[in-house]
This record gives C-alpha cells, structure tokens and sequence, in this order.
C-alpha cells in the first residue's frame, strides 16, 4: 500500500530538532519507507539528520509518502503529530 | 636546487633516549582528515566491529548525561541529547557509514570525516542560521565517537611512512602502543610527562621521546629533517650537512654499542666483587617475554596486569586473566613472575570513565584503593591469580597502598579468595610502597609482607607534591632528589630487619647512573623494561657493592637533586666510560 499525503508545518520553529526527534521515534518499529519531500529534496524520514538537512521553516508544505504495510495507520499517526504541532 | 634553510636547535625534556633522523609527521587529533588508510579486506569486518563498538560506548555516555541532566532537571538539554541518541541510530550513519567502508575499504575515521564534511556543506547551505546551528549537535556526538575510535584504532600511528619524527600535542598510551619501531623514529610533544604511560610504553619500545617542545616552528617551517637528541633533549630543525653526518656516526656508533650489550644476556648479574642482584623485567604486553628472555631477565618483576585491557577496553573475565597468567608463568619456566593487581585510574584512561570522573586522579580513587571498592572485580583478579599460581611460580604485588588497613583489607579478600577456592597453597605477598606514608612506616608493612617492592615514579611525584602528568612541573620532577633517597634508604633498612627483600621496579630501576646507588642503598632486585636489561647488567657489572655502599653514604650526605645527580653521573662515567646513550653533560 503507498499512500501521499501533503501536510504544512504549523510549529513556530520549524521542523527542528523535538519535531524531527519526535517522528524518527514515531516511525523507530514501522515496518514501512517513509520519505518525506520539501521543495526539491526527498529524505528518508527515519533519519533525524535528513529531517534537519530539509531545513523545513513555519508554513512549508511537505510530501509525505508511506509505502508498506499498514500505511495509513503511520500515515495518520505522522498527519497527527504534525497537526497537533508536535505536541508544542 | 637547494634551498638554504638554517638551522636551528630546539630544546625539550628528554623522557627517552636515544637518536632519530628523519622528517617531521604532524599529528593533529583536531582535524581527523590526516588519516586516510587504506584497509585490506580481511580487516574490513573489523573496522566495522570498532565503529559500532564506537556508537554503543557514545550511546552509553549520552544516556548516563541524561539522567544526570534529569537529576538538574534541564529539560532543553534532554532534548538536545535525545535528538543525539536519534543520530547514533540514523542511517546515515549507521547503515551509509558501514557500507562506505566497505566500498572504499578506507578507515572508518577517514569514512566518517568525509560523510561529515558532506553534511556540513549541506547544513551551511541551509539560509536559516537556526537549522545551520544544528550541525553542532552533529559535530559535538561525533567528536565524541572519534574519541572512542581513537582509543581502538590501533593503525592510528602504525601507518606513518618510516622514519617519522611524530610531533603531537600529546601522546596517549596507545598511540604509542600502536607505533611500530621501523616506522617511528623519535616522538616530539608539546605536553607530557616523563612517567605517563605513554612515555612508558614509549621508552619499553626504545622510541625516543621529548616532552614541552614548542611545536609551532616545525608547524610553520615544515622543516625536510630533524634529529631529535633524546640524550640532551635537543631537537635540530634542518640540520646542516655536517650535523647530519656527525648524528649518523653517533646513531651508528649507539646501534654498535646496543649490539654488543647484548651480549650481556649471558653473563650473570652480578658486581666485580661477587655480588649477586636480581635482575628482572617489566612487562606490559605478554607478547615481550620472548624479548626478555633474549635480553636475559630473570624474572618478571612486575607485570603490569592493567595491560590486559588495553587490546579490547573490557573487564577480562576469571578464565582470561586465569589464562594470560598461566601462560606468562609457563612461559617464564620456573622464573618468578610478580603479578601486580589492577592499577586503574591515575593517568590509565583506560576504563576509566565507565567507573568515575575526577579531577585529580592521582591522588584519587586509584589502584587498590578502587580495588576495595570495586570487590567483585578485585576478587574476579584474586581468583584468577590464586588459581594461576598453582601453575607456576606467581607473587602478588598490590600496588598504591598507603595505610596499613588497605593491605590488610586487601590481604582478607584474598584469604576470602582462598577459603571459597579451597586454596592454601603457599603466594607469596608483596605491597608496592609508592606513597610517603607507606615508606614512613615501612617496619608494619615489612611485618605483614613477603617482600616490598619500590614505585619511584609515584613516590617521587607524592614526596615532592609533583603531578607528573602536569608538564608545567617537569622540572620539579627529579627523582634524585635528597628526599627521594632517604625515603628508599628507610625503606630497605626496614626491610632488612625483617629479612625481606626489596626491589625497585620504577623508571631510575631503567637506569644506569642510579644502579650503583641503589644496590649501595640495599636494593637486591632491579625490575626494568625489557630493553634496558642489558645496560644495566652492564652498570651492575661495572661497579663493586663496596664502592656502591660508599656512593650511597656519600649521597645521602647531599642536599639537593642536582649535587646527586651530578655526583651519579659521574661515578657512572668512571665505571662505564664506554657508554655513549648516558654519559654526556647536564644541559643547561
């Protein structure tokens, strides 16, 4: 299953270090390939580096990609996390 | 076409002797791109074993800052170290660095650095700063896992081209540990003191060795040549033709003399006037006792048990050390071996850090005094050593003890050890006096021991309050010191009365202006590195026991460090004119 999703960084600081923190523990046991994509740059969103590399600022919009099984619960459990600002 | 450089002589403290020519290899540990090495396929799974080895000992240390930081309740800072722990897992480098060094087959530092140097291009080219800043985390978690690659990269400096002089800040104990002979021809520090460890492994191997060298001349220059004098604690930077070809002749004339001395190995050890010493070695590494047998010790004096962990940075088990013991005993015939117990802390970084921080190890929690501590690792040792003891001729040898309930403390332990082994086979049991107040009352510790074995390094740095790890204080480091001598003479006396024997295995045991004096001083074993062996069977041949005597009541007359050393070196030059490593005249 391959699900796309576009999200928008709500957090005031950005995708920075306790988001990025946040979803590589959030995906540490999933079983899928998550990547994340911002302007041009496609990451591996299990890599705290790549998230920081992205350099996602307030208001960037984000391509989530899940693919594997069980999809759409990490797919839900990542829109939530961004919706609620990473618990901020 | 020449250019003409001048040339130009540097002064240092000589901590080994010995001459070296060759060009300078500037090891800078701030910057790691120095280190390219290529590393053959068979090594490659072994790279990969020490980086995740490297990875894990970081994730550790990052884990116990954070309970601290839980403990000051500095919530920003858990963070920051939580993200640290999510980049020991990435990917990028765990998986991406370990496929790299199987790619390229370079050392997993060199991998490391170079993925660093990519990902801090990636981070600057970010616009907002706060995203740039984050680069720090990354650089601060990898210095730390650089450290701990450091400890185990043992090509750190087998890998220079022949004829190095290796110039650092400072040396640790297995960067000189990892240096090969063909390859290192002298080290040159800025800081360091003569009784480091490094230094000892240093002078085991016969490197020579200047410490408190102000190293930005060669920085700058790049000089073609140097020699490093380790006699003189001279260093001459682009040394003239002439120069070049006198240090030749003297190296020459040297490697002609070591050779001879050799020779040695059969002759006992023994004064012109037919008084027998026991001369016996140091050991550090189990791999040495062929060379002591070569060199003609008679004995293993003191091994210097520690050492054992120094290959793999873990707490060997019973059955190691039981195994490492027995093969040093067997291998030795019949020969006695002094097994010293774990002396940990002070300037040995080795495990150090996983038991404790402090600030001034040397007069911390080191040696036996962490030993009753630490109860199951002390007994873990005991055992082995008990056990081991059946197979051959073993002495146990604690070491650092200053009050006489730690050696009767250590000595419970070990009849513990033997009532739960069911072991009540003779051992004979020694204490290292190393601290004053051991040597002041050296009548109880004669009492309670089978002999007494003398530390100099430590005593020298204790009696005249002198860190020698501090290179600031070299030169109030003098082991010939007034104060030093009557503490010894103390000490054998005591001895005497109870008719135990007392050797001196520190770094004046090595040599061979102190050997007359000492035997004077009533000193019946000598414990040295191994390569020394033959210089001072040399001294000890050279002198009779009634001169040493007279030059042990003359000394003792003497008022300060300097009169004696005087006086040594010249009793030395008389009896051994001939030798060209330490017969020269004080500099400066």
């Amino acid at each position: 299953m391959k699900i796309v999703r576009k999200v928008q960084v709500k957090n005031a600081m950005g995708l920075h270090t306790r988001p990025a923190t946040t979803i590589v523990k959030l995906l540490q046991n999933c079983p899928c390939d998550v990547t994340f994509t911002h302007k041009q740059d496609t990451v591996n969103a299990k890599s705290i580096l790549s998230l920081l590399m992205l350099a996602a600022t307030k208001n960037s919009k984000i391509t989530i990609v899940v693919e594997g099984d069980e999809a759409d619960v990490t797919m839900n459990k990542l829109v939530q996390a961004f919706e609620n600002q990473f618990g901020e | 076409m020449q250019v003409s450089v001048e040339e130009m002589t540097l002064y240092g403290t000589p901590i080994c002797r010995g001459i070296a020519i060759g060009k300078p290899f500037i090891l800078n540990r701030d910057d790691f791109k120095i280190l390219e090495v290529n590393i053959p396929l068979n090594q490659i799974q072994r790279e990969i074993v020490r980086y995740r080895h490297a990875l894990q000992r970081s994730k550790q240390d990052i884990k116990r800052l954070q309970k601290q930081l839980e403990i000051e309740a500095a919530s920003e800072g858990i963070l920051i170290l939580e993200a640290q722990l999510e980049m020991l897992q990435d990917p990028l480098l765990t998986e991406q660095i370990e496929k790299e060094v199987h790619e390229s087959r370079k050392n997993v530092e060199f991998v490391l650095q170079q993925a660093l140097l990519h990902y801090q291009q990636r981070f600057q080219a970010v616009e907002d700063p706060f995203f740039t800043e984050r680069f720090k985390d990354l650089q601060d978690l990898t210095r730390r896992v650089f450290s701990y690659l450091h400890e185990s990269g043992n090509f750190s400096l087998s890998h220079v081209p022949p004829h190095s002089i290796v110039c650092a800040e400072e040396l640790t104990a297995s960067d000189a540990a990892s240096a090969h002979t063909y390859c290192v021809g002298a080290f040159i520090t800025a800081t360091g003191g003569a009784t480091t460890h490094a230094a000892i492994v240093a002078k085991s191997k016969g490197i020579p060795y200047l410490t408190n060298v102000n190293l930005d001349q060669i920085k700058e220059q790049k000089p073609e040549s140097l020699i490093v004098d380790g006699r003189l604690g001279k260093l001459i930077i682009n040394p003239s033709a002439e120069t070049l070809v006198s240090y030749a002749k003297l190296q020459d004339q040297i490697m002609h003399q070591t050779k001879n001395l050799k020779q040695m190995a059969r002759w006992p050890a023994q004064t012109f006037d037919g008084y027998s010493i026991r001369l016996s070695a140091n050991l550090d590494m189990v791999t040495e006792i062929d060379f002591i047998q070569e060199m003609g010790g008679q004995g293993i004096g003191l091994f210097r048990s520690e050492y054992i962990f120094l290959p793999k940075n873990e707490i060997p088990s019973e059955e190691e050390q039981y195994q490492v013991y027995v093969s040093i005993a067997k291998q030795m015939h019949d020969q006695p071996v002094v097994i010293r117990t774990f002396d940990l802390g002070g300037d040995k970084a080795v495990l150090h850090h996983h038991f404790f921080h402090e600030r001034s190890p040397f007069l911390g929690c080191r040696a036996t005094r962490f030993l009753l501590k630490e109860k199951s690792l002390f007994k873990t040792q005991l055992r082995a050593i008990l056990r081991a003891s059946l197979q051959g001729n073993i002495s146990i040898l604690f070491p650092m003890i200053s009050t006489l309930s730690e050696l009767q403390e250590a000595k419970r332990l070990l009849e513990e050890s033997r009532q739960e082994l069911k072991l009540f086979h003779p051992l004979r049991v020694g204490c290292m006096i190393e601290v004053p107040s051991a040597a002041l009352i050296a009548d109880h510790f004669a009492k309670e021991c089978d002999f007494l074995s003398i530390g100099t390094n430590d005593l020298v740095q204790y009696a005249l309050a002198v860190d020698r790890s501090d290179h600031a204080l070299n030169e109030f480091y003098e082991p010939s010191d007034p104060s030093v001598m009557r503490l010894i003479k103390l000490i054998t006396t005591e001895a005497n009365k109870m008719h135990i024997p007392v050797s001196v295995c520190g770094e004046i045991a090595s040599d061979p202006r102190f050997t007359a004096l000492l035997l004077g001083l009533g000193i019946q074993e000598l414990s040295v590195a191994p390569r020394y062996l033959p210089l001072i069977k040399n001294a000890i041949r050279h002198t009779s026991i009634v001169e040493a005597v007279q030059l042990a009541e003359k000394t003792l007359k003497l008022t300060t460090a300097r009169e004696v050393l005087q006086l040594l070196m010249e009793t030395y030059h008389k009896n051994v004119p001939t030798d060209m490593f330490y017969n020269h005249t004080l500099p400066h």
